[in-house]
């Protein structure tokens, strides 16, 4: 009975026994032996274990005996996973943390660009931003406030750093746009085609940009398209230029989308006085269609469709022969459409697209008639995989095929282009703190029967928490634009190679980024198109002769946190740049580039009556214009530019319907702009280049329906 | 006589153990759920998200734990003054939470938590992140209703929002006080489906309603 008793006694205290506990404690820091606090350690399998304290150290207690795995994680950090014996008793084991190189942890190679995203930290710009800067909500307009780019009032486009404007390409979702303007009259810019509204991301690289693009001399502007919309919801807009709007079906997987507008300047123009002879004022017509299928769950089917239609004529001052006047018609339309889809097959995350455009223009110059026709057949697709522990790869190719055909008068031209592209690049992580980006594009163009090779690299390297050193080379290629084409079947690519060191901080609401360049043109397009009097100039022959050069700086603050609900930034660019292309006779600063630029942007939120007003302020340096009695080839300057523009968004809940009325005033004090001169062929008489309005006035009210269902 | 006693003894020491371990997780989770009103600081919260994480680690099919782990990362996240520390912690509760869903398809708590963490989202930058968490938050709250029309906590939310939500944007605090009663009313008839299903929210709108002035 007694040894009874004592089996009893062994299972009371059989609880006890596996009681005898043991106590692990230690230390956890990371490979610089900096205490890393909030670690998660324990023993696998079981509940025991413990939280590292702000000093690194952790002690917690367990009841498990013998072999055990002791597993140390935390967030950026490679699992520690060790083999050890549990004992009764006290244990101290020290444990190293190994930082894990991801691309979520690791610095983002960042020369060249500025990125607005909601999605990615470190960007120094919001998509909201780019709604609320300037005064009309256009994508361009704002992206002038950015160092880099240029403002030029009189001609549509982008800018940047001494290129023309068709040295800049527009990329959506993947894919290049070939008219991301409508066509316009001289002197009188038109405004980008694509609402930002569209776009959930922008980069807009000032130069040095990917691989996986290319036809673009100086510079890119990569959009994104939104992703899945999260409601259904009705939009209602009224301008003084006219009327819209759009309506959004949502469904669990699918989501359809319509917009359409009609806008007509006529009104406005015959309340503010004009300083173009319209006979005519603007009309134009947009519809679009946007599609989104969630196919499988990470893979999202994304459609575009646009078609848009405008019409306009004016007299245009004829300087030979004062005070007649040339009669001008233009009449532009034109189709978009962009299908692409993207998803994440095992490893591999994968893109293909196909976009097809066509614009046309039908134009009418003092009785001749013209029309332009312009289609291109798009397709492309990208690969990426992870293919070491820190390296990526993406890989891919691209094929276009445009027609042109133009007419003039009786006069037919049609040209065909075929240009096919492949890219390899590879994102290389060395730590977390030091990433590559190396890639090589090679390109085919039918037409010229040649191909390039374009090798791209860019580094980063992080200095502290918030700042970064990148660097960048790249050498870019653009085939000739089609009006060359058309003269000469002799071309060779035009070249640039982009150099590129910069500086940026990113900090908690505060941004500085300093950035130096130097661009090398060569093999640059020249020739003398049109037969029209070139003044004085002598003709130059077709070649691929010109060369030039464009150096400079690039400087921005951004800062949120100083003034209480205040935001600003300042930019401001030097630009040193010469080239002689086109009909230039010698090398020169060309027209569309001014030596200093410098802008101000402020935004305050006002609470209490729920607006947002913004200021912008522009001043440029003056730019070279043609004097046919200067011996100096573009020898004069004009004034410099100056512009001051406010625009105040109110926020209202009419009807439990969020609204927003928007005016926009563009250069408030009247600054006398002149852009500069154009001359007769004589020299004699010259007509100064301006805006059409002195100061321009915008109001809308945009209303959206079913937003508000916080009520529902 | 001596056999039987051991046979006896072993087998109510196998059903203890067998059933100890089904209360090992139970009184575990009860404890660490207790602990939830004393946290203080992140240190305190850190410390209790671990605990949970553990036990969903070794019990490897049960949701409840990551539910938690995920629900005081979005604490954390409110909690934490350095606003470039917020979305780190979203990350983490977004992570846990997808673990929490995938062994628990179609919770209505669980869609309360993703509404939870739009609302964190949303509250690092609401002039930038209004239009996409905004509409991301009431989504998910939507889809909790859907899943469980009892739920008084999607409700609860939904009216916090409101509440600090200007009028011109929809929201103001006689909408949000609707929605405090019909949550009020909601929480008083919840009963969970047991002892460790969440309960949060109540004591919270009840001292949150103390506070708003009387109009």
């Amino acid at each position: 009975m007694k040894n009874n008793y004592n089996l009893l006694l062994v299972f009371l205290l059989f609880p006890f026994l596996i009681n005898a506990q043991t106590k692990v404690s230690g230390k956890i820091s990371d490979a610089k032996m900096n205490p890393i606090p909030g670690a998660n350690i324990y023993i696998k399998d079981s509940y025991d274990g413990g939280t590292s304290k702000v000093d690194g150290t952790f002690s917690f207690k367990t009841n498990e005996k013998g072999a055990a795995v002791l597993i140390a994680s935390f967030i950026g950090y490679k699992k520690y996973e060790s083999n050890i014996d549990l004992k009764k008793g006290e244990m101290k084991i020290d444990i190293i943390l190994e930082e894990e190189i991801t691309q979520l942890n690791a610095v983002v190679v960042s020369a060249g660009s500025f990125e607005a995203s909601d999605e990615r930290k470190g960007v120094i710009l919001k998509p909201l931003d780019v709604l609320t800067t300037g005064s009309t909500a256009d994508l361009y307009s704002s992206l002038n406030t950015l160092p880099g780019a240029q403002t030029i009032g009189e001609t549509e486009g982008l800018f940047v750093r001494g290129g023309s404007a068709a040295e800049s390409k527009t990329i959506i979702d993947e894919m290049i746009v070939q008219k991301p303007f409508s066509s316009s009259v001289p002197d009188l810019p038109s405004r980008g085609r694509f609402s930002p509204m569209m776009f959930k991301g922008t980069v807009f690289s000032t130069g040095g940009y990917s691989a996986q693009y290319g036809q673009a001399l100086s510079s890119a502007l990569i959009l994104k398209t939104q992703d899945m919309p999260n409601q259904t919801i009705t939009a209602v807009n009224l301008m003084v230029l006219g009327f819209g709007g759009a309506h959004t079906q949502v469904w669990d997987k699918t989501a359809f989308s319509v917009e359409g507008g009609y806008y007509n300047l006529n009104p406005y123009n015959n309340v503010f006085k004009q300083r173009v002879d319209w006979d005519r004022s603007p009309s134009s017509l947009d519809l679009s269609a946007n599609f989104r299928q969630r196919i499988t769950k990470n893979g999202l089917l994304k459609a575009f469709v646009s078609y848009s239609k405008s019409d306009l004529s004016l007299y245009l001052p004829d300087l030979d022969n004062p005070p007649s006047k040339t009669f001008f018609r233009l009449k532009p339309e034109n189709y978009y459409s962009n299908v692409s889809y993207r998803d994440i097959v095992g490893d591999w995350n994968l893109f293909g697209g196909f976009s097809y455009s066509l614009d046309k223009d039908k134009i009418d110059a003092g009785g001749n008639k013209i029309s332009q026709d312009q289609s291109l057949i798009q397709g492309k697709f990208t690969a990426n995989k992870k293919i070491f522990d820190t390296a990526y790869l993406t890989f891919g190719a691209e094929v276009h095929n445009t027609l042109y055909d133009d007419t003039y008068n009786q006069f037919n031209v049609k040209l065909e282009e075929v240009y096919t592209a492949g890219f390899a690049e590879s994102d290389v992580y060395f730590t977390n703190d030091i990433a590559a980006k190396v890639g090589l594009r090679t390109e085919y163009s039918k037409i010229l029967n040649k191909f390039n090779i374009a090798p791209r690299i860019s580094f980063a390297y992080r200095l502290g928490n918030y700042d970064q050193l990148n660097f960048a080379y790249g050498r870019f290629y653009q085939t000739p634009e089609k009006n060359y084409l058309v003269q000469y079947d002799k071309f060779d690519y035009e070249n640039a190679d982009h150099y590129i060191a910069n500086y940026q901080y990113i900090g908690e609401d505060k941004t500085f980024r300093i950035e130096l360049y130097y661009k090398q043109y060569r093999n640059l397009v020249k020739g003398t198109i049109y037969s029209y009097p070139y003044f004085n100039l002598p003709v130059v022959p077709f070649s691929n002769d010109g060369n030039g050069y464009a150096k400079g700086i690039d400087i921005f603050w951004r800062d949120s946190r100083t003034l209480k609900y205040c935001d600003y930034w300042v930019s401001y660019s030097y630009l040193d740049t010469k080239r002689e292309f086109s009909n230039y006779p010698t090398q020169a600063f060309p027209t569309f580039a001014a030596p200093h630029t410098f802008s101000v942007v402020f935004k305050r939120w006002f609470e209490s009556i729920s607006a947002y007003l913004a200021f912008t302020y522009i001043h440029a340096s003056g730019r070279p214009y043609f004097n046919p009695n200067n011996p100096e080839f573009l020898g004069d300057r004009a004034n410099s530019y100056n512009n001051l523009s406010m625009n105040i968004s109110f926020i209202a809940n009419w009807f439990n319907n969020y609204s927003v009325i928007f005016v926009s005033i563009d250069n408030i004090p009247g600054f006398a702009n002149v852009y500069g001169y154009r001359y007769s062929s004589d020299g004699r008489i010259s007509n100064a280049v301006v805006p059409p309005t002195l100061r321009s006035l915008f109001l809308g009210i945009f209303i959206s329906i079913g937003q508000s269902n916080q009520n529902q | 006589m001596k056999k039987p006693l051991i046979v006896l003894l072993s087998v109510i020491c196998l059903v203890n153990l067998t059933y100890a371990d089904g209360a090992r997780y139970v009184s575990a989770m009860k404890k660490n759920i207790s602990k939830m009103d004393s946290l203080y600081t992140l240190g305190d919260m850190a410390d209790l998200t671990n605990s949970f994480l553990r036990i969903g680690d070794a019990e490897k099919n049960k949701w409840l734990p990551y539910y938690y782990a995920s629900y005081l990362y979005v604490i954390t996240s409110f909690t934490d003054t350095v606003s470039a520390n917020k979305d780190g912690y979203l990350d983490r509760a977004v992570k846990v939470l997808a673990l929490a869903d995938s062994l628990q398809p179609d919770e209505s708590e669980i869609y309360v938590i993703k509404g939870l963490i739009s609302q964190a989202r949303l509250q690092v930058d609401p002039m930038n992140r209004f239009m996409k968490y905004g509409a991301e938050m009431n989504a998910n709250l939507k889809k909790a209703v859907m899943l469980d029309q009892t739920n008084p906590r999607p409700e609860y939310l939904m009216g916090m929002t409101s509440y600090y939500t200007p009028e011109q944007f929809g929201g103001g605090v006689k909408a949000a006080k609707v929605m405090f009663e019909s949550a009020l009313d909601k929480f008083n008839g919840f009963v969970p489906k047991d002892e460790l299903m969440p309960t949060w929210g109540k004591k919270q709108l009840e001292n949150f309603m103390k506070q708003i002035p009387q109009q």
